[in-house]
């Protein structure tokens, strides 16, 4: 995946690209609002990652510009600020995803897989099917080898994103926030709680199991 | 000098000022309407008097003849007074009168003259010949039959030296007047000053930092007593702020040195040798879960000044707070039934609200962890946590009730002022600043949260506006 980071910490964003790297990503780097603007515009990316205050041109801007030009390339803004509103202000500009600073690496990483993906159109898919277990969005049913699965609405949806993102891994945060339409931090394992209901109902009395905790970073469903 | 100069500048004297100039021409303008009508008054009621001598004179010609005349005419002229009168043949020259000089043009016209004269000729036998001055007359001149002239008039000079008196005595009054109001108004902008001194002077004080100097109120009870007044409250207020910065100065230094100093130390050991590759993991590990909480505290210490800073109301929308608590409800249910602790709901099926959606679900989710963290160390048999969310003339209550350990009464309050946090949550787990922005959040919705005893357990609510 090609991916480019405007971002004028040059430590961070040294970090970064080496740790981008290492997971198999090649990235480019600007340090300034407007070296950055021109490289996004004149490159084909998959990915783009942009600091929201920076040197030269603000982060919203570059954003802004690129939209209008027809640019749909997905864009994961960082901010220092979290609040509600800016956030609010982040996307409405035409931003894809919004993480805080500070953040943890796996979870940025989780977070530009998805936006990547999402970039090629699966949205209009009326089901999903990993290994034997298959999920129907018309339907609303889900069946393992066959055999119907009884889930909560809201574990649907829980599936439902998991199974979109199949391969992929999918952090708690970002369950909170497409799952519930929350975005707090909950101090306490809420998340892990869900899940562990839903592998009980998934992945019990089966040889090979569907769903997996990915340790220091999320889930994957494969 | 500078004094006087800024007593000068002062809005009281300059006011003044203002009024004495209004003063000065009302005053002028009056003066000269009063001067002009008087003097037309005067004028009128003399050409009447003239007038009437006129045809008294002339019907005494009619009568008795010019000699008959003649005499009248020198003993009116005889008289003292301002009386002019004259009697002249068909070619200029005075008969009886006393007056000579007049201008050709009275001589030869008929009709109404005034003129001016000099008075030394003009009485050139009377005893009263001291000195040249100037006269101005109002005469009535009139052709008689057989060519003679009569001329009877009046020296109006008398009047207008009335009219000056008046003028003089109008004119003292108006600088006495001018100097009373500047004095009073020296005066009283010098007192105006004095207050307005000791307020800026108080300031000035309080700005190179003595914080807990006040204004000095008078007994007057007016308006710069008033102003004192509320810029005394507003110093309270802004010291009391102060103590609570510093207050908060020291929770922050607190809780974000501790698990610095910790996390520190921990990185320490793991570098000393003899320490096992495994070891130097789990302490790195450690190392970013001790980062994490920081970051938590952060983050919680942040937001809870920019809810209390107010945040803006663009982030405030209409939704069913039901719905949310429902939501929050069905997500912590599964942990609190891990617990062992019932998690129970009642609400009815739509209540729509307009606030901040994010922060209304981030209070309820501070209150539930909060609930599931002490009825779990209760000692109730059923462990159990109520929301309930109800709707009572355009308020709305979010209650969350636990039967757990509670918290002592003397405790109840300050637990929800900022950063107070009881001694013994400072040991557990969790930033320990949820009751602050539950508290905070409610504020900013202008509502406010109550505790209450559950007996046992706690009683959370939150009570607000439907709109606020």
């Amino acid at each position: 995946m090609k991916i480019l980071l405007i971002e004028d910490d040059r430590e961070a964003a040294s970090y970064l690209v080496q740790a981008l790297d290492e997971a198999g990503h090649v990235s480019h780097h600007a340090s300034d609002g407007e070296t950055g603007y021109a490289m996004a515009s004149g490159m084909d990316y998959d990915v783009l990652i942009i600091d929201r205050m920076l040197p030269r041109r603000d982060g919203i801007s570059i954003i802004e510009s690129l939209r209008a030009e027809g640019d749909s390339t997905p864009v994961l803004i960082l901010s220092a600020l979290g609040e509600v509103d800016d956030r609010v202000t982040g996307l409405r500009a035409g931003g894809d995803d919004y993480l805080t600073k500070p953040y943890a690496f796996s979870e940025l990483l989780a977070r530009i897989e998805v936006l990547a993906r999402r970039s090629s159109p699966n949205e209009g898919e009326t089901g999903f099917q990993v290994a034997d277990l298959t999920l129907d969005r018309l339907s609303r049913k889900v069946a393992r080898d066959g055999k119907d699965i009884l889930l909560q609405p809201r574990e649907f949806r829980l599936l439902e994103y998991l199974m979109k993102h199949s391969g992929q891994v999918v952090t708690r945060t970002m369950l909170l926030e497409n799952v519930w339409d929350y975005h707090f931090d909950p101090q306490t394992n809420v998340i892990d709680v869900h899940m562990s209901r839903l592998r009980a109902k998934i992945d019990k009395g089966y040889k090979t199991h569907v769903l997996h905790t990915i340790r220091g970073a999320g889930y994957m469903i494969k | 000098m500078s004094g006087i100069f800024r007593l000068l500048r002062t809005t009281t004297f300059r006011l003044t000022a203002l009024f004495i100039i209004i003063f000065v021409l009302a005053s002028i303008s009056l003066l000269a309407f009063m001067a002009y009508q008087s003097s037309i008054q005067i004028q009128k009621n003399q050409s009447a008097e003239i007038q009437r001598e006129v045809r008294e004179l002339v019907r005494l010609q009619k009568t008795r003849g010019i000699r008959t005349v003649a005499n009248a005419v020198q003993i009116l002229a005889r008289r003292a007074g301002p009386g002019i009168y004259y009697l002249g043949d068909d070619e200029g020259r005075m008969l009886v009168g006393n007056v000579s000089n007049f201008p050709s043009q009275v001589l030869s016209q008929n009709g109404i003259h005034t003129f001016d004269y000099s008075l030394e000729q003009a009485f050139p036998n009377s005893g009263k010949r001291r000195k040249h001055r100037s006269g101005y007359a109002l005469v009535s001149s009139t052709q008689l039959d057989g060519g003679f002239r009569l001329i009877v008039g009046r020296d109006i000079v008398e009047r207008r030296g009335y009219t000056s008196i008046i003028f003089r005595g109008f004119l003292f009054g108006v600088i006495g007047i001018v100097i009373l109001s500047l004095v009073t108004g020296g005066l009283t902008a010098m007192r105006v000053l004095k207050r307005i001194d000791s307020i800026s002077d108080t300031s000035d004080k309080i700005i190179s930092g003595n914080m807990s100097l006040r204004i000095p109120v008078t007994k007057k009870d007016d308006e710069f007593d008033r102003l004192a007044t509320s810029l005394n409250d507003m110093l309270d207020r802004i010291e009391k702020l102060m103590v609570g910065l510093k207050d908060v100065t020291d929770n922050v230094a607190h809780d974000l040195k501790t698990p610095l100093t910790r996390m520190r130390n921990k990185a320490e050991a793991a570098l000393r040798n003899g320490v096992s590759a495994k070891e130097r993991k789990a302490a790195l590990q450690t190392t970013i879960d001790e980062s994490d909480q920081l970051i938590r505290t952060f983050n919680a210490l942040l937001m809870i000044s920019r809810v209390e800073a107010g945040a803006p109301s663009g982030a405030f929308s209409v939704f069913d707070v039901s719905e949310v608590a429902k939501d929050i409800a069905e997500l912590y249910a599964p942990v609190a039934e891990d617990a062992g602790i019932k998690l129970k709901i009642e609400a009815p099926e739509t209540i729509n609200i307009t606030a901040n959606r994010e922060l209304i679900g981030q209070a309820l989710v501070n209150l539930i962890e909060n609930a599931i963290k002490y009825a779990g160390a209760g000692k109730a048999k059923a462990k159990q946590i109520l929301l309930s969310v109800k709707e009572e003339d355009e308020q709305v209550t979010i209650e969350v009730s636990d039967n757990g350990v509670g918290i002592a009464k003397e405790d109840r309050d300050r637990v929800v002022e900022r950063f107070v946090r009881l001694e013994k949550s400072r040991t557990e787990a969790g930033s320990g600043l949820g009751l602050s922005l539950v508290g905070a959040v409610a504020k900013l919705h202008k509502g406010k949260l109550i505790l209450k005893d559950n007996e046992p357990g706690l009683r959370a609510i939150i009570k607000m506006p439907k709109a606020s």
